[in-house]
């Protein structure tokens, strides 16, 4: 931990009290009026590189939102509900790219993890040179964010490479995080101890997801393969042979007897968790390659985002694509997809360094918000309240949290 | 959820071992989740096995001999496990540790055969002393005890009064719903007690069995199987049991078996036996001195011998069908469980989209329009009408219902069950096992 804090000494040591939300309940009627940026208003650009704590300081939360949940507001009227998610708190801390962004299960606390490879491995041509470089530069290290104020919580070390993505368990007592050093660490939080370090891919390490009762790990990287971990003994159960090209993303099915992926080889396959055997592939015709899936609630849907600036919603059973969600732009890097809170709509980061949020039954885009400096690389949804996170890349550094405020309340 | 995606056609009942877990056990049971089997070992210590990792989850350590009986609660959260030390344990799985905490502890003074959870309530414990004696402990507050349940015998028969003395309860079993408790006998009879009156109601004779050494009963617990000295298991259709009565009075009846299950060749005896969960099947485990082997019996065509299943030489001791899925776990004597599934061959057109596997060759009919050259607009705007159609992502995914829930969905709001929800236990849906990583040093 010692070590870690430099990073965060530098650029977070001011005192506490100046970071503490005031409670400031008439601002939030101004915020829904008024257009003009406010002075702390992340649109408002500022110097990210600069160890300034106002840089990240939210702009103030009134004590009412810090402290009650906020259920998920519910439809008014008959229309489809329009979210309005408004800048929240902005968190800067990362000195490289952030890769990832998950919040823990119970929603107070928010992990980031830092890397290049998402960044930067699909830019053809990219030479050797460069990507020593960025290797060395990349940050290494999993953040854990206060959900609720901003702070860091604890800085976690030990990757030897930068982290492409990070996972919680669902009880929040394990993080899971998949790094470029080809292994991936299991880090328990309740106690201090070291992770454990799962020796098994043979290339980077891309994308890790828990079983919905945490017992299993699923890992997928650029040796094309996923692997199903036993996560009480640390040891590979399974090696799928997924796919013939860097696997994007892995992810369970809501009682964990499904396993889906897919890769930048275009296809989407569905995996039987207890046999290891694969039941089904849905492949588009074009073969875009596929940045990311999200199985629905009920698995009976996968969300997926296609490097075609296009999100799809498939239908399990019948293998066919179901809903179309476009206006983004996603040709490059694999950005994350997302339910948003409320589960009426859907979201996603887009290299227009916006995050856009459409209706999931009308496919219209909804909201696009707008704030930050480059390409959004990951969203992600509060388990509970009406929150959305999102990261961006290199000339941002920093994550945002939104919050919903319906337009017709205060 | 699997069924929805694969339609595959599997065999209904397990025909070949997918795993031995080396256990040292001599007693075997799934959890009501098919998740988990917790294995009672001959040195007092029980297992919980993680199925899916097929790794130790849980090590309890609480008796000094013996393990003969192991139970779970309805939602897997508590375990029971019965010694030979006279014990019966209550164990809490969601306690963040292993060995997990103990919930009680229940003492008798003579080793303990078996014992079980009430259906509904684990706060309502079976017990079956090597004594003889049958005891539902009550461990909610307001009924809190050892009520004994005792056999009413016809008091002006001399005869009755000479069977007392020889009669002794060998076996004994909640029904699903909890309301009975049924009691089979050295005399070969199974008797009938409400659990709630602790009363006796029912008396069955079963010509010819001896002693009663075994009971299951169906999910739907209208049918009973009896294991018994005979070497025979009888199914009977059980009749449908009025609420006790004031005047105490029972029905005695002899039930007729509908079906009779035995090897007439090498007259075998029955370890144990188990319904499938759609109550279709029944295996049986053989005693036999030489093998292990599970007969499967198909009871919708009269209990025809569908199928044996050969384990190979270690001797077989205990039989469990998986609550949900076509997968027996069946004990050895050299204390292996072996996990019996159908496996599923891999099918490789699984590999690629729109795919299909066809048995024979096939000759393909050509649409009419199939290689007509349409209008892209005209195929966009099509998609975009159908995509207009509502998806449900949440829907027909099973709910967390509390047990006042799940009575009302059973429609069994009577007396008696009304009665066992009564200081329900915190046995919820929701609970989950921690996981507890293994020291790495200790590998």
């Amino acid at each position: 931990m010692a070590v870690t804090m430099e990073v965060d000494a530098e650029d977070h040591k001011p005192p506490r009290e100046s970071l503490e939300p005031i409670p400031e309940p008439q601002l939030l009627p101004d915020l829904n009026g008024d257009d003009e940026p406010r002075s702390q208003s992340p649109r408002e650009p500022m110097d990210t590189t600069s160890p300034d704590p106002t840089a990240r300081s939210p702009p103030p939360v009134p004590e009412s939102y810090a402290q009650t949940p906020a259920p998920i507001p519910e439809q008014k009227n008959l229309g489809p509900y329009k979210p309005n998610y408004q800048p929240h708190l902005i968190l800067s801390g990362h000195s490289r790219s952030v890769s990832s962004i998950k919040f823990s299960p119970d929603g107070t606390m928010l992990a980031s993890c830092g890397e290049w490879l998402r960044a930067y491995s699909d830019i053809p041509g990219l030479d050797h040179e460069l990507m020593g470089y960025c290797k060395q530069a990349a940050d290494k290290l999993i953040k854990l964010w206060d959900a609720e104020t901003g702070d860091i919580i604890r800085t976690l070390e030990g990757h030897t490479e930068g982290i492409s993505d990070v996972a919680w368990s669902a009880n929040g007592d394990f993080l899971a995080s998949a790094s470029d050093d080809k292994t991936v660490r299991l880090w328990s939080l309740e106690s201090n101890a070291v992770p454990r370090v799962l020796y098994g891919h043979t290339n980077f390490v891309f994308c890790v997801n828990f079983s919905p009762s945490s017992n299993m790990l699923a890992s997928g990287g650029f040796d094309e393969s996923v692997r199903v971990w036993d996560v009480a003994r640390g040891k590979t159960l399974k090696t799928l042979p997924a796919h013939s090209d860097p696997v994007t993303a892995v992810t369970f099915n809501h009682d964990g007897t499904l396993i889906g992926s897919c890769s930048m080889d275009g296809l989407i396959r569905i995996w039987d968790t207890e046999s290891g055997q694969c039941l089904k592939t849905l492949a588009d015709d074009d073969n875009p390659i596929c940045s990311h899936i999200k199985f629905t609630p009920n698995s009976r849907f996968i969300l997926a985002s296609t490097q075609d600036s296009t999100v799809r919603l498939w239908d399990t059973q019948t293998s066919k694509c179901v809903k179309t969600y476009s206006g983004h732009t996603n040709r490059t890097f694999c950005i994350f997809t997302d339910f948003a809170p409320g589960r009426k709509h859907v979201m996603s980061g887009s290299e227009d360094m916006k995050i856009y949020v459409w209706d999931l039954q009308t496919r219209e885009i909804v909201q696009v918000l707008e704030g930050h400096r480059d390409v959004v690389i990951a969203v992600a949804s509060h388990p509970t309240r009406a929150i959305i996170a999102s990261a961006a890349m290199e000339k941002d550094l920093t994550i945002r949290l939104w919050i919903d405020q319906p337009a017709n309340e205060g | 959820m699997n069924k929805t995606v694969t339609n595959l056609f599997t065999s209904p009942y397990p025909t070949s071992i997918q795993t031995s877990l080396d256990s040292y056990a001599c007693i075997a049971r799934y959890d009501p989740s098919g998740r988990f089997i917790l294995a009672g070992r001959i040195d007092g210590v029980a297992i919980v096995w993680d199925l899916d990792t097929k790794g130790q989850a849980r090590w309890c350590d609480g008796h000094v001999k013996g393990i003969t009986c192991v139970d779970w609660s309805r939602n897997s959260r508590y375990i029971l496990t019965g010694s030979k030390d006279w014990n019966v344990v209550v164990w809490d799985l969601a306690s963040d540790r292993d060995p997990p905490r103990r919930r009680s502890t229940i003492r008798f003074d003579v080793p303990v055969i078996s014992a079980y959870f009430h259906p509904k309530n684990s706060k309502i414990i079976l017990v079956l002393l090597s004594s003889g004696e049958v005891y539902i402990v009550d461990q909610r507050r307001e009924y809190k005890g050892r009520y004994e349940l005792i056999e009413v015998l016809d008091e002006s028969d001399d005869e009755g009064q000479y069977n007392r003395s020889r009669s002794a309860p060998t076996a004994v079993r909640f029904d699903p719903s909890g309301k009975h408790v049924f009691v089979g006998t050295t005399l070969g009879t199974v008797l009938v007690f409400n659990t709630r009156t602790k009363t006796m109601i029912a008396r069955h004779k079963i010509s010819g069995a001896g002693i009663i050494r075994g009971l299951e009963l169906v999910a739907s617990g209208r049918r009973l199987v009896t294991n018994s000295s005979d070497r025979v298991l009888r199914q009977f259709t059980l009749p449908v049991y009025a609420p006790p009565s004031a005047d105490n009075e029972y029905i005695e009846q002899e039930l007729e078996p509908t079906l009779r299950f035995h090897d007439p060749i090498s007259k075998v005896s029955w370890r144990s036996m188990s319904y499938s969960p759609d109550g279709e099947w029944l295996a049986g485990g053989a005693a036999d001195d030489a093998s292990h082997k599970i007969y499967i019996w198909d009871l919708a065509r009269d209990g025809l011998l569908a199928s044996t299943l050969d384990g190979g030489r270690e001797l077989l001791m205990d039989v469990h069908w998986h609550p949900s899925k076509p997968a027996i776990a069946s004990c050895t004597n050299m204390g292996n469980i072996f996990i019996w599934h159908c496996p599923t061959e891999e099918r490789w057109g699984a590999f690629a989209g729109g795919f299909e596997e066809v048995d024979e060759n096939v000759e393909y009919e050509e649409r009419e329009d199939e290689f007509d050259i349409e209008d892209e607009a005209e195929i966009a705007r099509r998609k975009m009408l159908e995509e207009e159609e509502d998806v449900d992502i949440e829907g027909g995914v099973e709910e967390v219902d509390g047990p006042a829930e799940q009575s009302r969905q059973n429609g069994e709001n009577d007396e008696d069950i009304l009665w066992a929800l009564e200081e329900p236990d915190d046995d919820m849906k929701t609970w989950k096992l921690k996981v507890l990583t293994e020291d790495e040093d200790a590998m």
